[in-house]
């Protein structure tokens, strides 16, 4: 075990880990974190992105040496009350059922808006194809990802 | 404004559990029943008995509540109504039957709460209860059009008898019942706050990674974990037996550690020795082979008899044969397998999403030697069932885990495991046959439904292996004068289970896709003949008794009839652009859907989705918003299965291990698609299913149209490309 800084969503935290920890698993077992999701361990699903350095990342791929003097925000962090453009449109359009993908869904789009603020239709499908939604929410992804681009751009 | 002594029905009953809840020396709440708590700032917790997956009972069962209480659903709160709060069979969830079985009850909680309320308020102005209305959380006096909140009455409220009687709204009333709202945890989940099962921390818990036997009915020979002790943070390696019906759960070895990660970095250092058994070499190809053959013989079960097939005579001029197969499907749900037990002495608590809780309870009494008075049930938010946890041989795992360490145990299954070890949707083959007269009209129709049967894993002795539930007879729904099915079991040595619409799933596409065949064949239009075949056929029922369920084909071929329309099936169509069709009644959830496709041909076997339009008769519609998230839904979940969904077997193993073999629709596949509900006041059906099942048949007759018939999912298989 070692013991590790990081930067959670403007928050100082310590934890003792071992150092090829996914920081998937720092964020749920250690750190309480559960708004990030596991959802297949492999990079496969996108259920448990987050931001490290304002980029959206898989955080069963990363490990927790390799966040150290990283900001890294999850969706507990996006906003606390839902007040960020991408969870207000997420709000509007009502689109979660389960909601377990959901924050996968929103920390990837954040990424991608961070990255290009006015995605052309191309960059949004082939970015947010890799998350998986298995109650089919697309639909209404879609929707709320166009009402996002527009608030981000006002 | 809605007045008690306005129209209505009157229903003479006494909820469960009523009478201890009504009143509290401290007055702080008032709790007629155990539905519903307010409080005395307004606040009311409506608690939700079926378990929330998605499919949001925790939004449309509270509305059916707070309608008849006439509260302001501002103040509503839902709740997960505590495991043992209410009969059995309240919890369980399944079947799309929560809206129709609660439907009548929870109207009547509500108007209990409501009379009492208003009783209470009539005492308080020393007035008849006739002269009082209740609107919003608030009850009027009609004769001074003085008002008082329900929070001012919650003491009076508490003291006044239950009334064994109420007059619940005539639906024209309703006021939140058929309005759009949107999820009651919608802000939780954009939050990340949502406690799903996965998420649930029990004080001194720990973790478990599980390795289990890789073929069904086989046991462990040895294990050794000696390099697995090097991870740190490992606790110990515990082992434990399988069992058979009707949950068999494989043998195991657990590897408990102090967190999620080292039990699954410890369990990969496991070496086991395993004795598969003797099935161990089979393979789902060869299962195929074997339906098919078994498809040609006389069904080992008939399930509807109506005229003689068999004094027709049959000839390749006047008769059509074809055969349609379906393989395995998991349920993939996002949120992995995971359970929490804890056992202490003869106590065992448990954690978790359970569709099903009181038969995992029956059956942990039966498994684990517990008495059903000494098991606690803490159920959780699921992220995603589709009737993967109808199932529950993950709860048995864990509390045979937690039997040999004295804490709490946390199992997670990985998504190779997830995908790996679970009950799949039956494979399924079909042998369909219609014949007809000169005239070109139907004579006959024969379809053998070839099956690894879920029941038969249920109940080896089991009288009737077929699936009850919408098997081929129930959903059979045009008429013919000769009509003949029938099912036979096939034994395969992987387990089953019920996935969402399953066996309407199964024989839709073979009966929607066959009727378009048919009708291609004797060159007649595949709309007008199906409506055709509806029209002037009398209501369909499966028996006299109270169970009996029945069908009104009029409402078959009223949604068909919308969908088509509103596709502009008989507008002129652009070139490569072809329509295909499918309805059905999914009779067990007094529900009624079509899906109209629209695709446009952009090279050999290669075609884009235009358009989808969903038809639904699905009664009085409590959330619309929920509706149309479950149809919108229900087209994705299905053109998963139809693209590319398929579980196969090689030596009694699933070859798939995750999202890479199994994969899911994606979001630049997801077609357009609009809703249109038929509105009208019959009962309330369930929604959560009806959104399937005429989606493979309806996209499979587009490509017909186009030359392409397909009778064998899914699509991938088949040389197809889709952009």
């Amino acid at each position: 075990m070692a013991s590790f800084q990081l930067l959670v969503n403007n928050k100082s935290y310590t934890v003792e880990a071992e150092p090829d920890m996914p920081l998937l698993w720092v964020l749920r077992d250690l750190l309480d974190l559960t708004g990030t999701k596991f959802g297949c361990g492999v990079n496969t699903c996108g259920a448990c992105t987050v931001l490290v350095n304002n980029r959206s990342v898989r955080s069963c791929q990363i490990t927790v040496k390799s966040c150290v003097g990283q900001p890294i925000t999850t969706i507990e962090g996006l906003s606390e009350d839902g007040s960020h453009p991408i969870q207000k449109a997420w709000e509007q359009v009502a689109v979660p059922q389960c909601g377990y993908c959901q924050s996968g869904q929103m920390m990837t789009l954040a990424g991608l808006l961070n990255q290009i603020k006015k995605p052309s239709e191309d960059q949004i499908k082939a970015v947010m194809s890799q998350t998986l939604c298995r109650c089919g929410t697309y639909h209404r992804i879609k929707q709320a990802i166009n009402l996002a681009i527009e608030e981000v751009n006002k | 404004m809605s007045s008690v002594s306005g129209g209505g029905l009157m229903l003479g009953f006494l909820l469960p559990g009523a009478n201890s809840l009504a009143s509290t020396p401290d007055c702080e709440f008032f709790q007629p029943n155990a539905f519903l708590r307010l409080d005395k700032k307004g606040n009311i917790i409506i608690y939700v008995a079926r378990q929330e997956m998605g499919q949001g009972v925790n939004t449309s069962l509270p509305m059916i509540v707070a309608d008849e209480m006439d509260a302001d659903w501002k103040k509503v709160k839902t709740e997960i109504a505590p495991y043992g709060s209410l009969p059995a069979g309240a919890h369980d969830t399944g079947g799309s039957q929560s809206v129709l079985i609660d439907y009548n009850e929870l109207r009547k909680a509500g108007a209990i709460a409501k009379t009492m309320l208003i009783a209470a308020a009539a005492r308080q102005w020393n007035i008849s209860a006739d002269k009082c209305a209740a609107d919003n959380g608030v009850v009027v006096n009609t004769v001074n059009m003085l008002r008082i909140t329900y929070e001012e009455l919650v003491c009076e409220a508490a003291t006044q008898p239950i009334p064994k009687e109420v007059i619940l709204k005539n639906p024209k009333d309703f006021k939140l019942i058929g309005k759009e709202q949107k999820k009651s945890n919608l802000k939780d989940i954009i939050t990340g706050k949502a406690k799903y099962g996965i998420d649930l921390k029990v004080p001194g818990m720990v973790y478990a990674s599980i390795e289990r036997c890789p073929v069904l009915g086989g046991s462990l020979i040895s294990v050794d974990d000696e390099a697995a002790k090097r991870i740190p943070g490992f606790i110990k390696t515990v082992s434990y037996k399988g069992t058979g019906k009707p949950m068999h759960v494989r043998p195991g070895v657990a590897v408990l550690a102090t967190s999620t990660w080292a039990a699954m970095q410890a369990r990969k250092l496991l070496k086991i020795k395993w004795d598969e058994g003797t099935k161990n070499k089979e393979n789902s190809v060869a299962l195929f082979t074997k339906m098919a053959i078994q498809s040609k013989k006389k069904p080992a079960l008939e399930k509807y008899n109506k005229g003689d097939i068999t004094k027709l005579k049959l000839s390749p001029s006047n008769s059509f044969t074809a055969e349609y197969a379906q393989p395995f499907l998991a349920h993939a749900t996002m949120e992995p397998i995971n359970f929490i037990a804890s056992v202490t002495g003869d106590q065992c608590e448990l954690w978790g999403g359970l569709q099903l809780p009181d038969w995992t309870v029956n059956q942990l009494v039966a498994d684990c030697g517990f008495k059903k008075e000494n098991i606690k049930v803490n159920l959780a938010l699921i992220g995603g069932g589709f009737g993967r946890r109808l199932h529950f041989e993950f709860a048995i795992e864990a509390v045979k885990i937690a039997q040999q360490i004295n804490k709490p145990v946390k199992v997670i299954w990985d998504r190779t495991e997830d995908i790996r070890f679970e009950g799949y949707r039956p494979a399924n083959y079909h042998r369909m046959q219609a014949s007809w007269d000169t005239k070109g009209n139907l004579q006959s129709w024969y379809h053998h439904l070839v099956c690894t049967s879920i029941g038969v894993m249920i109940d080896p002795d089991t009288k009737d292996a077929s699936e009850n539930l919408g098997g081929a007879t129930n959903d059979f729904y045009y008429e013919v004068p000769n009509v003949q099915t029938g099912f036979t079991n096939v034994d395969f040595n992987i387990n089953r289970g019920w996935l969402r619409s399953v066996e309407i799933c199964m024989n839709c596409f073979p009966i929607e896709s066959f009727v378009d065949e048919v009708a291609r064949k004797l060159k007649k239009d595949p709309l007008a003949f199906r409506l055709a075949l509806l029209d002037g056929r009398p209501m369909f029922t499966t028996g006299d008794g109270p169970g009996a369920m029945k069908q009104y084909p009029q409402r078959i071929a009223d949604v068909l009839k919308l969908a088509a329309e509103k596709i502009g099936y008989t507008q002129p169509r652009k070139k490569n652009h072809f329509i295909g069709v499918a309805t059905h009644s999914f009779i067990f959830a007094k529900s009624y859907a079509a899906h109209a496709i629209e695709i446009e041909v952009l090279a050999p076997k290669k075609f884009r989705i235009v358009r989808v339009v969903a038809a639904i008769d699905c009664g009085i519609v409590i959330n619309p918003d929920g509706l149309r998230n479950q149809m919108e839904g229900g087209l994705a979940f299905a053109l998963q299965q139809t693209l590319k969904g398929e579980i196969t077997i090689e030596n009694s193993r699933v070859v798939q291990d995750g999202f890479r073999t199994y994969e899911l629709l994606r979001y630049n596949e997801m077609p357009p698609v609009e809703i249109y509900t038929i509105k009208n006041d019959e009962e309330p059906g369930g929604v959560g299913e009806v959104g399937l099942p005429t989606v493979a048949p309806a996209l499979c007759n587009a490509l017909a149209a186009a030359g392409y018939r397909i009778r064998k999912l899914p699509l991938k298989n088949e040389g197809f490309e889709w952009v």
